[in-house]
Parts: C-alpha cells; structure tokens; sequence
C-alpha cells in the first residue's frame, strides 16, 4: 500500500529563537493508521514541520510532498488555497499546544466545528468522543469554565469529530501537568487508533511518548555551519513499495 | 457561517449593542431630517395640489389663436386638459331663474369640456350649465332646474336679446370659482360671442363641438400634467409672445424648496454617514485584527478564503440592521412628538414629519450597503490571515 504521507527532499527555512534555522526532511513516510512521535529539543522545527504536514504553509523547497492522494505540491505552487483547506478541512485534525478553541462557542460547538466545516455533520458522535474523553457533563459550557485539561480534550476531541485521516498535535502535553500528560497521550493514541486515523505528535519529552507507547522519529541537529544556519534533520526510511 | 458568525456577536453581545446604538445614533436624525424634509414638501405639494387651480394656465391677452395651434398644445403630454376661450368682454351672461322673473345675474362665462379638473366628473353637455356654488345661492338654482341665459346688444339703435334656456346639471366645487360665474361648453361661448359680434341671429342655437374646434379663438384655459411642468408651461407661453397666467412662482418656489433640503440633507448625511461607516470599518478592521487566532484557527480547520471573508461581512450587516431597526423605531417616536408639537403650524393637519416603511426600508439597504463596503477591507484582512497562526504559540 501506498503511504498517507510522504515527503522527499523538503526544505524550509524559519527563523529559530536566535539564528537562522534550516529545516530538512530528506525522506518521511507516514502510513495509514500509523502514530508516531516526533521528538527534538524546543526550537528544532517540529511545529515548522507540523504547520507543513496541516498543510497550513508551504515549504521552501521539495521533490514530493504527498498527501492522501494529492500533489500537495502543486496545489501550493498554483496557489490552490482553497483546495488546500478544502484537504485540511476532510482529511487531518489539529490539536494546538494550547486548547485553541473558540470561546464564543460552547464545548459541543467546538467540537462540531470541524464537522460543520468538513460538511460532515455528525451529533452522536460529538456526544460519543465527549462521553470517551470524559467531557460529557461539560458540552452545554463555554471554553472558559473547563479547566486546560478539559480544554486540551475537548481540542482533542475536535480533532477527530469529523473522522479525518490524520490527526496533528503539536506538543498536546506542554501545557498540562505531567499526571495529565500521560492521560492525554493515551488519549491520543487510542482514539486515532479506534476512528484509523494516523497520528503525528510533536514532543520535546520522547520518553514520556515512547512511555505511552509511541514509535518515535528524533530529530538530527547539526551546529552552524560555514554559513551560520543551524540545521535540523528529520528523517525516516521509506515504507516498503508495494508489488 | 452565519451561526458561527452571529454566535460570536452574542458571546459580545455587548459590544454589538455598543455597535448598533452608535449606528443609530447616527441614522436617526438623518432619518428624522428626511422625514422632516418629505413632511414639508409633501404639505406644501399637497396644499398646492389641493386647490386645482395650481395646475391651471390662463391666457390673459386676448389675441387670434389659430386651431393648429390648439392641436399642437392638445398633443403636448405635459398639458392634461386644455379648453379653447372667447373674448374676455364677450363672456359674461345674464343668467335668471324662471320662477324669480326680472331677477336675473350677471356673470361670467366660463368654457369647459370633458375632462376639466376644475369641475371633476361634471360636464355640462350642449345645453347644460354648472353654476358656481355662490351663483346658485343667488339665483336659488339647484341641480337639474331650468335656467335662462341671456345676453343683450344694441344694434342700430335696437334692443335685441339672446335668450337661451338652459339647465343647471351640477354645482360647482367651492374651489372651482369663488366669483358669481357658470361653466359651458365652447359651442354655447361662440355663440355668445357671434351674437355680440353681430353674426349671429337672435334666434341662432349653440353649434356642433366639432365646428366649433374648427375656429381660431382669443385664449384658452389649460391643466398642466404634474405640477412641475408649470412653470416650464408658463415660461414657453411668455417666450411665444403669450401672456399667461399661473402659479408658476409658487410652484417653482416649492421645487426649489424641494430641491435645497435635497441638497441640505445629502451634505448631512453624507457628512454623518461617512465618518459613521468609516469609525463601522475601523472598529471592524480592529476586530479582526483582535481576533486574529481565532480567524488563523479557523483557516487551519479548513475554512475556505471567502467564509473567512464572509465572517467580518455578515457582522457589519447585523450591526447596521439591527442600527437600522432601532434608529427608525427611534425615528418614529421622535416624529410622533414633531407632528404632535407642530400640529396644524407649518404644513397644516399633514404630518411635519412624514416617515414611511418605504423609507425605512431605503434607509436599512443604505446602512446596509454601507456598512458591507466598510466591512469588505475588514473581510479582506481576515481572508489573509496565514492559517500556519492558528497553530503557533501565541
């Protein structure tokens, strides 16, 4: 089978908390229903790299970059944006570092958003996903009465209501204590596993991840070099071609 | 979208009242000031309408007007109705009741037609007479009794005598004359004329319509259109070398009336309105700019370019309705009070204040417009918040 995610020679350049920052990626597959941990110090492009693949900026420069099916590519290069949200709104979820929910709409909402906006429509599976993540008694409340915990599931549920392919979360746990952490991995892994979607988690902490079960992808920093732009390399051997 | 849209201004719903009262405050005194502006003009109009004689434009000057003429002017659609005169000094008449012999009136003759918008839906016919409300009072004459007109010339020293009987078919309005006078038709004026000219017996009976059309006549008597359209009437008479007479002073002092508290409400409300949609689009504009996240959030999920767009716009179009909707209802009661306060002063018992739905209407679709177009650079900048935001530390 052909991978949900595949990129070759990608290139993109971003400005770190002091130098210049190159990221590279010269090989990364993702299959189908995999998860993964991407792991890297803070600072080593992991959201750069998140913000790619939720195809929410282009890179700089690639060879391929595949995704579901589609030319990601192209569709950057012809300035197909509304394609483009078209795919972020069908095929991937987003968890944000923090919650990033609406506080105008109530927690059931929020978590219908992504199913309104995908056109995909769905109640009881709001009401399910709630009921999993233990938000069930807080659908009628506003983002602003939950606790961040609370918030970061009702994100997670968010993510994966209107039952996406992928499923992105940058750094899910940086903002919750570590006991919660933990949980919110867990949480993670087996709703993408339960609804097939891939999961990509970005984390500066792989023991806590490969603890909760996690392959993980640790990220290669090179220093500085002759032209003063630290490098950082994220790369993974390409799934076997199918006969 | 739209939920999304309105679901944000009621989680502010503070804010958005704070938006639409300063949109009405600044749409109710302009659509006071235009209620005040139809008010007064529509009074004046309506008074001038009222008196039929507005319309009305009179040769005074008695010259030799040839039937062509009278085609041309029968053919002009500004001119509704138009009536052929005799000589001023031929028509006057004696007019007399049978049954108060010897006590009969003099009066002026007056032609009509079909169609004449002094008498509405009256016509005398070939041998009727409309009687003015004060001649008939003298002459103890109501409608269908008989009358007799007469008219007397002296001819070679002779006493001769015209005498027709006639029959009163209808009262005049009061507005129709105020002076002793009867209305007939052309045939019945020629005669009178012919007879005191001498070329008609003292036997002779009124002609055909027809013949009578035929002939060049001293004046005539004629109904403009729409009031507008007298003083251009009275101005191209003057310019032809015939004296008229007319309201034509009157009603151009209205129209331009109309036309300066056009043009004072146009300077106010433009004024207003402007520095009104440019604060809408400014307040827009920092919205978007205060909401930036939650737009970049919006664009990762997926949202397209123009509902991003769509967000700022339909915002702007529930502030200015819900502006529109409570600077009329203020409107309204602020006219209620004008109209009461100046009952029966400036514009008569017409209302001073003159709002209708129509203009309600009209004023909604101006703010509404307005108020997209302040939205739509808001829009814009939503539409071009980079998704990659919704993802970042903020």
């Amino acid at each position: 089978m052909t991978a949900l995610l595949s990129l070759r020679g990608l290139h993109k350049a971003y400005r770190g908390d002091a130098a210049p920052f190159a990221l590279e990626v010269p090989e990364f597959d993702l299959a189908a229903g995999e998860a993964l941990a991407l792991a890297g110090p803070s600072g080593s492009g992991k959201s750069t790299l998140l913000m790619m693949l939720a195809l929410a900026s282009p890179p700089d420069t690639a060879e391929g970059f595949g995704f579901a099916g589609q030319d990601v590519l192209r569709l950057w290069r012809e300035g197909r944006r509304d394609a483009l949200a078209g795919l972020r709104a069908g095929k991937i979820g987003v968890v944000p570092q923090t919650g990033g929910l609406l506080p105008y709409l109530s927690v059931a909402g929020n978590i219908a958003l992504t199913q309104r906006i995908a056109g995909r429509p769905d109640p009881a599976r709001v009401l399910t996903l709630a009921e999993e993540l233990g938000i069930g008694a807080q659908l009628g409340k506003r983002p602003a009465a939950l606790s961040v915990g609370q918030r970061q599931r009702v994100a997670i549920a968010r993510a994966l209501a209107h039952r996406p392919a992928l499923v992105l979360a940058d750094e899910p746990t940086a903002s919750v204590h570590p006991e919660l952490a933990d949980a919110v991995l867990a949480l993670l892994k087996r709703e993408c596993a339960e609804a097939g979607a891939a999961l990509l988690v970005a984390t500066h902490d792989p023991e806590r991840a490969a603890r909760a079960g996690y392959p993980v992808l640790a990220c290669v920093t090179h220093a500085p070099g002759e032209d003063g732009v630290a490098r950082s390399v994220f790369t993974r051997a390409p799934l076997a071609e199918a006969a | 979208m739209l939920r999304l849209a309105l679901a944000d201004l009621w989680h502010e719903r503070v804010l958005f009242l704070c938006s639409a009262l300063g949109c009405a405050a600044v749409l109710a005194p302009l659509i006071v000031l235009f209620g005040l502006r139809q008010g007064v003009v529509a009074g004046l109009r309506a008074e001038l309408l009222d008196d039929p004689r507005a319309r009305e434009v009179v040769s005074v000057v008695n010259r030799t007007l040839e039937p062509a003429l009278f085609d041309r002017l029968a053919a002009d659609p500004r001119i509704a109705f138009l009536v052929p005169r005799t000589r001023a000094l031929s028509a006057t008449i004696v007019i007399e009741n049978p049954a108060r012999e010897g006590q009969g009136v003099r009066m002026e003759l007056l032609p009509t037609a079909q169609g004449d918008p002094l008498l509405p839906g009256l016509v005398p016919g070939a041998d009727g007479l409309v009687l003015s409300a004060t001649a008939a009072e003298r002459l103890g004459l109501r409608t269908g009794d008989a009358a007799l007109a007469s008219v007397a010339r002296s001819r070679g020293g002779e006493r001769e005598v015209l005498s027709l009987p006639l029959r009163v078919t209808d009262i005049a309005p009061p507005a129709a004359a105020l002076r002793d006078s009867a209305f007939a038709t052309v045939p019945v004026l020629l005669l009178v004329e012919d007879f005191l000219d001498g070329t008609a017996a003292a036997d002779a009976r009124p002609g055909s319509e027809a013949e009578a059309r035929a002939r060049p006549f001293a004046g005539f008597r004629l109904h403009a259109a729409r009031l507008e359209d007298v003083p251009a009437l009275d101005r191209e008479f003057r310019l032809a070398g015939i004296e008229v007479a007319s309201r034509a002073e009157a009603v151009a002092g209205l129209l331009r009336l109309d036309g300066n508290l056009a043009l004072l409400f146009l300077a106010i409300a433009g004024a207003g309105g402007a520095g009104y949609l440019v604060s809408l689009g400014v307040g827009l504009w920092a919205q978007v700019e205060r909401k930036r996240r939650d737009l970049a959030l919006l664009s990762l999920l997926g949202l397209k370019r123009r509902a991003l767009l769509a967000l700022p716009l339909i915002q702007a179009a529930a502030v200015a309705l819900a502006g529109a909707v409570m600077a009329f209802a203020i409107a309204a009661s602020v006219a209620t009070v004008l109209n009461r306060a100046f009952a029966g002063t400036v514009t008569g018992d017409r209302p001073v204040c003159l709002l209708t739905a129509g203009m309600g209407l009209a004023a909604a679709g101006v703010t509404l417009g307005g108020a997209l177009l302040a939205a739509v650079l808001a829009g814009l900048r939503a539409a071009a918040v980079p998704p990659a935001e919704g993802l970042a530390e903020g």
